[in-house]
């Protein structure tokens, strides 16, 4: 009886600690989205005004005073540019590599010590070569320069997936006379085609949520949304109810995507490290 | 005629390795040359043969091993609370049969959201005038602080932010760990009639060994490398406060132009995130 007695009181303060948890994690990010919709001068008010009412008018004023639509464009553009070429030429590499027998312990090592280097120590050498080269501020730049790390993480992640898909089945396939792209493409491609997706997406947001390559090699035309946000705050003082709705439009992408491959998101996130 | 494997090599497997040649290797092998020379932004060209000179700057660089003091620091004690407090969160969450989902959901959003963005949305929250955290401080009697102004305060107040960005990392990881743990070793235990605590002690933690220390060395390695977060709440101050290794970096290249002696720098954080990295293989592979 006391024992379940002391079940029932731990279980109360478990729910009682992760709703505390809960809303340490989410309360920044709701006072973010309710000044995104409060004016100007309501948005500045210490003690704050609890109950406003919504205006559009900072999403509206992002888009018409700052480009921020085509910021927008750039990082949605190079971003899935990177991503679609990552998928295509990763997915060959992870499959050849997948199966594999001999040597794939040291390609998959060299591919994982890729995805450790510190982005600092690449961006200054990357830096060099594009200003020479004279593509300073374009989105080629970013695009190939953002396959240094897509690539490997898209190649490393995909092996998993290959993996999990019995050998048997393609080499069926070849055993019936079709080639080794075709067994690629119609046995194992459409076996592990979930698993691509979320590839995809993890390797999108990772694109997506980028800054030090995109601080260093861009400009005003090639700029992506992390970079524009960074600089808001500088240019114009603390511009706080516009500074909240560019920070919500920059979030909303990456939260409404990340439902869609929660399944997939541990292992996405954590290179596989934990089985 | 090329052979049939040797054609699926050159399909397969060719266009990667020529992608990362130009996009991984070059540029490291680029930096590395760049450090032994006195290349510079404010000069055309390479800058000029200056052997070893870069890297016997780096260990009399005060600055420099101040901001890998600080490194070193932040990245200590991040990992240590985020592992504890991740932990905690982690064994509720495995406890609970209701409202898993949605707590899940809700715990990881933070991880998700660009550096920059968390950085912001904090800067806004600590505002020392404007921000609703010190408000909220003062209507329980505490008197507010300008957070990330004030040289005894920046370093807590980025390592607070950078626990609320990176925690759900940490439970992400040791929920995964908790859930695929074997129901055995429990059963044997409750026929022994071990409490809570010692189940704890000496069931959880010693099964859950293996996910600690890969969690807990990849989020040093990750930790080592921070920069979006500083950049944005600190730029390194007040004064070198909050400088990390990445950051002092970032300055060498950008603004004192000295893109040699950044690049040696480089190299020595190079060397030691690998050899964190060759660490975190073997451990995480011998688990396997």
């Amino acid at each position: 009886m006391s024992a379940k007695l002391q079940n029932k009181l731990l279980d109360g303060f478990t729910y009682a600690a992760l709703v505390v948890c809960a809303l340490i994690f989410l309360l920044p990010i709701l006072w973010i989205i309710r000044t995104s919709f409060t004016t100007k001068v309501v948005a500045y008010q210490i003690p704050p005004q609890w109950f406003v009412r919504p205006t559009m008018d900072n999403y509206k004023a992002i888009f018409s005073d700052n480009p921020f639509g085509r910021y927008f464009l750039n990082s949605f553009g190079i971003s899935l540019i990177s991503t679609l070429i990552a998928v295509f030429i990763g997915a060959m590499a992870a499959f050849w590599i997948a199966r594999r027998t001999a040597g794939g312990n040291f390609l998959r090592i060299a591919i994982l010590g890729t995805q450790m280097l510190p982005p600092i120590v690449m961006v200054i050498p990357i830096f060099m070569v594009i200003k020479k080269l004279g593509l300073m501020d374009s989105w080629f730049s970013l695009i190939v320069t953002y396959l240094s790390f897509s690539l490997p993480y898209m190649i490393w992640l995909l092996i998993g997936f290959f993996e999990t898909i019995p050998k048997d089945l393609d080499e069926a396939c070849e055993m019936d006379g079709c080639t080794k792209m075709q067994a690629f493409t119609r046995v194992v491609l459409p076996l592990a085609a979930p698993g691509i997706m979320a590839a995809g997406i993890l390797s999108f947001l990772m694109a997506w949520n980028e800054f030090l390559f995109a601080l260093v090699l861009t400009g005003t035309g090639s700029r992506t949304l992390p970079v524009a946000i960074a600089n808001m705050e500088t240019q114009q003082g603390v511009m706080i109810a516009q500074l909240c709705a560019a920070t919500v439009i920059i979030i909303l992408p990456v939260i409404v995507l990340s439902l869609f491959i929660q399944k997939y998101l541990v292992n996405g996130m954590t290179m596989g490290s934990v089985k | 005629m090329l052979s049939q494997k040797r054609k699926q090599f050159l399909i397969f497997f060719v266009p990667s390795v020529l992608l990362l040649l130009l996009t991984v290797v070059y540029p490291l092998l680029y930096s590395l040359v760049m450090s032994f020379t006195s290349s510079s932004l404010k000069i055309k060209g390479m800058g000029s043969f200056i052997g070893f000179d870069n890297y016997i700057r780096v260990f009399k660089d005060a600055y420099f091993l101040k901001s890998a003091w600080t490194t070193v620091i932040f990245t200590v004690i991040v990992v240590t609370l985020e592992f504890l407090f991740g932990l905690i969160v982690a064994i509720l969450l495995n406890r609970i049969t209701y409202g898993k989902k949605v707590f899940f959901t809700i715990i990881i959003v933070p991880m998700l959201i660009t550096p920059v963005a968390v950085g912001l949305i904090w800067r806004l929250l600590l505002h020392p005038d404007l921000g609703i955290i010190n408000y909220m401080l003062s209507l329980v009697g505490i008197e507010g602080q300008a957070w990330l102004g004030d040289a005894k305060w920046a370093m807590i107040t980025v390592v607070l932010v950078d626990i609320w960005h990176q925690v759900p990392f940490m439970i992400l990881l040791l929920l995964a760990g908790l859930v695929s743990l074997p129901v055995e070793p429990y059963e044997a235990a409750e026929i022994d009639g071990a409490n809570r605590l010692q189940t704890f002690w000496n069931v959880t933690l010693p099964l859950m060994k293996a996910t600690i220390v890969v969690a807990v060395l990849f989020r040093v390695i990750t930790a080592f490398k921070t920069y979006d977060l500083i950049y944005v709440l600190t730029k390194g101050g007040p004064g070198t406060t909050t400088e990390v290794i990445s950051y002092h970096i970032y300055k060498q290249a950008y603004t004192f132009l000295d893109t040699g002696y950044a690049s040696a720098l480089s190299y020595v954080l190079l060397l030691v995130v690998l050899m964190l990295s060759a660490v975190f293989v073997k451990v995480s592979r011998g688990k396997a």
